[in-house]
C-alpha cells in the first residue's frame, strides 16, 4: 500500500508536469501562429481578428494540445487522489499530519479547483498559472521523506484533524485558482495580449473562486479555534500560524468588500488577490521558519 | 428597494462632501454635524478597507517578529533581559521595534485602536444596511419602468399572442418550477402586469449576521480577558492536592500520571488522573489526556506538561507537621543540569528551594536519592542554610525537621475559565453560517413586465441587475429560454 501511494504520487507529479507542458506548448503555438498570420497580413486589423479567433479556438476548443493538457490534468488529479487514498489506508488517519502529506493534499486541492473551474468556464489557459502551483507543491513534497510516524498526542483527534485540514484544502484550492486568474489578468492587461481571455472573465473567475474559498477559510479558522480550545485550552493564542491565517482572512475579506461594495475590478483587485495568495502560502509554509505550536512538519 | 436604487444609496460620497463643506463653512462646533461626520466616516468602505488591511499588516508583523511571552512585560528587568537576548537577531532594530510596540503587537495601542475602529465601522455599516436589506426582502419593489428593461445588464423580450392572464400564468409557472418566489402586481391604469420573482431572499442577511458575528466574537474575547482566569503553569505532584487560584474555590488531586512513547521515542500519550474538590468535597474526577480535558462548572483542566517532583515533609520542634506533600521541580538551571522547585512555609516566613539533578545527569554534590535544600528567610538575598538531604533521613535545620521522602512525578496542567466562550462560539457559528449563506445561496431577483394589447400582440420583458453574482448569466439565459419555450412555437 505504501509503495502504491508512492507510485501514484510519482505518476501524479509526472502528469502535472506533462499537462503543464501541453498548456505551455499550446499557448506558445498560438503565439507563433498569431505572429505568422500577423506577418502575412502585415498586422492589419484582419490579422488581429484572426489571432483573436485562434486564441478562442485553442483556449476553448475541444481538441489540440491544450485538450491533451486538460485530459492529463484530470489524470493527474486521479493519480494524486489515489496517492492520498493509499496513504490514508497506510497511516490510518487523514493524510494531513506532516508537510509531506499536507503538500500532496494541498496540490490535490489546487488540481481539483483547477479542473472544476476549467470545466465550468471552458478556460484551459487557467492551467498556465494553476498547474505550476500544484507542480511546485508536489516537487516540494519529493524533498521531504515520505516516512511516517505515529501521531503525537496533540494531533490525536481524528475528527478535527480530518475536518480542519480537509476544509483548508478546499479554501487553498479556491485561492490558488483565484491567484491563477488574477495572474493571467495582470499578464493580459500589462501585455495587452489578445491571446488571453477577456479581462472581465478572469476577474469573474477570481471572484467566484474567492467566494468559494473565503467561507471555507472562515470554517478552517473556526475549527482550528475549536481544536485549540480542546488541546491547548484556549480558542485563540496568537500562535504564528493562527495569526497568519487571520492575515489571509483579512486580505480576502478586504478583497470581497472592495469588489462588492466599492466596485474594485481590474489590476487593483488582481494585485490584492496575488497578495492574498502570498499570505496563503505564508500561512502554509510559515511554520517552517516561525516555529509555534503548529510545528508538526516532520522536518526536524 | 431595487439594485439600482441601492447602488444610488451607496453613492454617499456626494453627501459626505456636502457634510464636510458644511462643517468647513460653519466654524462653530455643532454636535449633530460632528455625529453626522462620524456616521459618514465609519460607514465609509474606504475606511473599513484601510482598517482591515492595516490590521492584516500589524498581524503579519506579529507573526514574523518574535512576541514577548505573556506576563514578561510587567517585569521591567525580565523584559530588558529578554530584549538583550534578541539583539543578535534584530540588531539595531531591537530598540525601534520595542518603541513601536512590535514585540507585543496584539496588546499594542495600534492593534487595539484599529480593532475598535473596525468594530465601530462594522456596527455602523450593519445599522446602515439592515433596513435596506429588510425592505428588499420583505417589501421588494415590484414595478420597474420601461427604461429599466431597456438598460438592465440582463434583459430579454419574448413576443406572445397570449392574453395578459395566460402570459402571466405561463411566466409564473416557469419561475415557480425553478423554485422562485413570485409576486404579481397588476397596474390597471397602464394595463401592464408586473411580476417580481426572487430566490434565497433571506440570504443577504448573511452579510449582517456575519458582520455582527465578528462583533460578538470580539465581545466574547473581551469578556474572557476581563473576567476569565488562566494558569498555564499549574503543577500538581502525584499524590498531592493543590488549590486552584482565581477565586474558583477548587482544588485538584492528581492520583496518577503516565507518559508513554512509541518505539521511535516520540511521545504517544500523556494522561493524568484528577480528582476535583470544592470545600473538601469531591465534585468531579476524570483521567485527562491531551485533546481530552476535564471541565467542571466552567473551569477546565488541560494536560500540558510534566516533570519530576520531590515529596517533602517539614515539622517543627514539637513534631507538628508544617508541610507534607510533593514539591514540583518546575524550573531548570541555566545549564539544564538541575531541576529546581519552591516550597513556602508562610507561617515561618521561610522559602525553601528544593534542588534535584536532572534526569540523565550526574552531579558530585547531589547524588542519586538526594535533594539539596537552599533555605531563605523571606526578603533576604542569601540562604541561611544549604543542606543535602538523603531520601528517608530527617535533618534538623534551625529548629525545623526536613525530610525528603521520595521522588515523584508532577503533572502540569493548564487551568482555564473563560466566561466569554459562549459568546465566542455563538459568534463563530454565526460567522460561518453567515458566510455560507451569503456566498453559497445567491439572492436572485428578476423583474418581468407583461404587456398584452387588444390587437392580440404582446410581449414579456425580463430584466435583472445582479452585479455581484458571477454565476447569474447562465441562470438568466436558462430561465429566459424556458419562458420562451413555454410560450411555444407561436411565440
Amino acid at each position: 500500500m505504501f509503495k502504491m501511494s508512492e507510485y501514484s504520487f510519482m505518476a501524479g507529479l509526472l502528469s502535472v508536469g506533462l499537462a503543464l507542458l501541453c498548456y505551455v506548448l499550446a499557448f506558445a503555438s498560438v503565439r507563433l501562429a498569431r505572429r505568422e498570420s500577423a506577418l502575412a497580413l502585415e498586422g492589419g486589423p484582419a490579422g488581429a481578428v484572426m489571432g483573436g479567433a485562434q486564441s478562442v479556438e485553442v483556449t476553448r476548443g475541444p481538441s489540440g494540445l491544450a485538450g491533451y493538457g486538460s485530459l492529463i490534468a484530470w489524470l493527474a488529479l486521479a493519480f494524486v487522489s489515489a496517492a492520498l487514498i493509499f496513504r490514508t489506508i497506510v497511516v490510518g488517519h487523514g493524510p494531513f499530519a506532516n508537510m509531506y502529506e499536507f503538500s500532496i493534499a494541498f496540490a490535490w486541492g489546487v488540481l481539483a479547483a483547477h479542473v472544476y473551474f476549467e470545466r465550468r468556464y471552458r478556460l484551459r489557459v487557467l492551467g498556465l498559472f494553476a498547474l505550476p502551483v500544484a507542480l511546485l507543491l508536489l516537487l516540494y513534497a519529493t524533498t521531504i521523506p515520505s516516512t511516517f510516524d505515529p501521531l503525537v498526542p496533540a494531533l490525536q483527534n481524528n475528527l478535527l484533524l480530518t475536518t480542519h485540514v480537509a476544509v483548508a484544502i478546499v479554501a487553498y484550492g479556491g485561492f490558488a485558482v483565484a491567484f491563477a486568474a488574477a495572474a493571467l489578468h495582470l499578464l493580459a492587461s500589462y501585455t495587452g495580449s489578445r491571446r488571453l481571455p477577456r479581462l472581465e472573465l478572469l476577474d469573474e473567475i477570481s471572484y467566484r473562486a474567492v467566494v468559494i474559498g473565503f467561507p471555507f477559510l472562515t470554517l478552517v479558522i473556526v475549527l482550528g479555534a475549536v481544536w485549540a480550545n480542546v488541546a491547548w485550552g484556549r480558542y485563540w493564542g496568537w500562535d504564528p500560524k493562527e495569526t497568519a491565517s487571520l492575515v489571509t482572512w483579512l486580505i480576502y475579506g478586504a478583497y470581497l468588500h472592495a469588489r462588492v461594495v466599492r466596485g474594485w475590478r481590474g489590476n487593483r483587485a488582481a494585485w490584492l488577490l496575488v497578495l492574498g495568495f502570498a499570505a496563503t502560502l505564508f500561512t502554509y509554509f510559515g511554520n517552517l521558519f516561525f516555529g509555534g505550536l503548529h510545528s508538526y512538519s516532520g522536518l526536524q | 428597494m431595487t439594485q439600482v436604487s441601492r447602488a444610488a444609496a451607496l453613492e454617499r460620497p456626494a453627501t459626505a462632501a456636502g457634510v464636510v463643506s458644511e462643517l468647513d463653512s460653519d466654524a462653530a462646533f455643532s454636535p449633530s454635524g460632528a455625529l453626522e461626520w462620524l456616521w459618514v466616516t465609519f460607514t465609509s468602505m474606504r475606511l473599513a478597507l484601510a482598517l482591515m488591511l492595516g490590521l492584516a499588516l500589524l498581524a503579519l508583523a506579529g507573526s514574523v517578529i518574535i512576541q514577548a511571552p505573556a506576563g514578561i512585560a510587567s517585569d521591567q528587568d525580565t523584559y530588558n533581559a529578554w530584549l538583550v537576548g534578541l539583539k543578535p537577531r534584530y540588531g539595531g532594530f531591537t530598540a525601534i521595534f520595542d518603541k513601536l510596540g512590535l514585540f507585543s503587537v496584539f496588546t499594542s495601542v495600534w492593534f487595539r485602536g484599529l480593532a475598535v475602529a473596525l468594530t465601530t465601522s462594522i456596527l455602523a455599516c450593519s445599522i446602515k444596511r439592515a433596513p435596506t436589506l429588510w425592505k428588499a426582502s420583505v417589501h421588494p419593489r415590484t414595478r420597474m419602468t420601461d427604461t429599466f428593461y431597456e438598460s438592465a445588464p440582463y434583459s430579454d423580450s419574448i413576443a406572445t399572442e397570449a392574453t395578459a392572464q395566460d402570459a402571466l400564468a405561463t411566466t409564473q409557472r416557469v419561475f415557480r418550477a425553478n423554485r422562485y418566489r413570485t409576486i404579481v402586481d397588476v397596474d390597471e391604469k397602464s394595463h401592464t402586469t408586473h411580476l417580481y420573482v426572487d430566490q434565497n431572499r433571506w440570504a443577504p442577511f448573511g452579510t449582517v449576521i456575519a458582520h455582527l458575528a465578528v462583533v460578538v466574537i470580539l465581545a466574547g474575547a473581551m469578556v474572557g480577558s476581563l473576567l476569565g482566569y488562566r494558569d498555564e503553569g499549574f503543577a500538581v505532584p502525584v499524590g498531592s492536592t493543590v488549590p486552584v487560584g482565581g477565586g474558583t474555590g477548587l482544588s485538584v488531586l492528581a492520583t496518577a500520571f503516565s507518559d508513554s512513547y512509541y518505539e521511535n521515542g516520540a511521545p504517544s500519550d500523556y494522561s493524568s488522573s484528577l480528582v476535583i474538590y470544592r470545600d473538601g468535597v469531591q465534585v468531579a474526577s476524570k483521567t485527562i489526556r491531551v485533546n481530552d480535558p476535564l471541565e467542571y462548572e466552567g473551569t477546565a483542566f488541560f494536560q500540558s506538561f510534566f516533570g519530576p517532583a520531590a515529596v517533602m515533609a517539614v515539622s517543627d520542634a514539637n513534631g507538628a507537621s508544617l508541610y507534607q506533600g510533593g514539591v514540583p521541580l518546575l524550573w531548570s538551571s541555566d545549564d539544564d543540569s538541575r531541576r529546581i522547585g519552591q516550597m513556602t512555609l508562610s507561617a515561618q516566613n521561610i522559602i525553601v528551594y528544593v534542588v534535584g539533578v536532572a534526569s540523565g545527569r550526574v552531579d558530585p554534590n547531589i547524588r542519586a536519592g538526594q535533594m539539596q535544600l537552599e533555605i531563605y528567610r523571606g526578603g533576604e538575598q542569601q540562604p541561611f542554610a544549604i543542606e543535602t538531604l538523603t531520601q528517608g533521613q530527617p535533618l534538623a535545620i534551625q529548629g525545623l525537621t526536613y525530610t525528603f521522602e521520595r521522588e515523584q512525578q508532577f503533572t502540569g496542567l493548564i487551568v482555564a475559565r473563560d466566561p466569554g466562550q459562549p459568546l465566542v462560539w455563538l459568534g463563530a457559528l454565526a460567522l460561518v453560517l453567515g458566510c455560507f449563506l451569503v456566498f453559497m445561496f445567491p439572492n436572485r431577483r428578476i423583474w418581468a413586465q407583461i404587456k398584452a394589447r387588444s390587437d392580440g400582440t404582446g410581449e414579456v420583458h425580463l430584466g435583472a441587475t445582479a452585479r455581484h453574482d458571477a454565476a447569474f448569466a447562465p441562470e438568466f439565459t436558462k430561465l429566459a429560454d424556458q419562458v420562451r419555450l413555454a410560450f411555444g412555437p407561436a411565440a
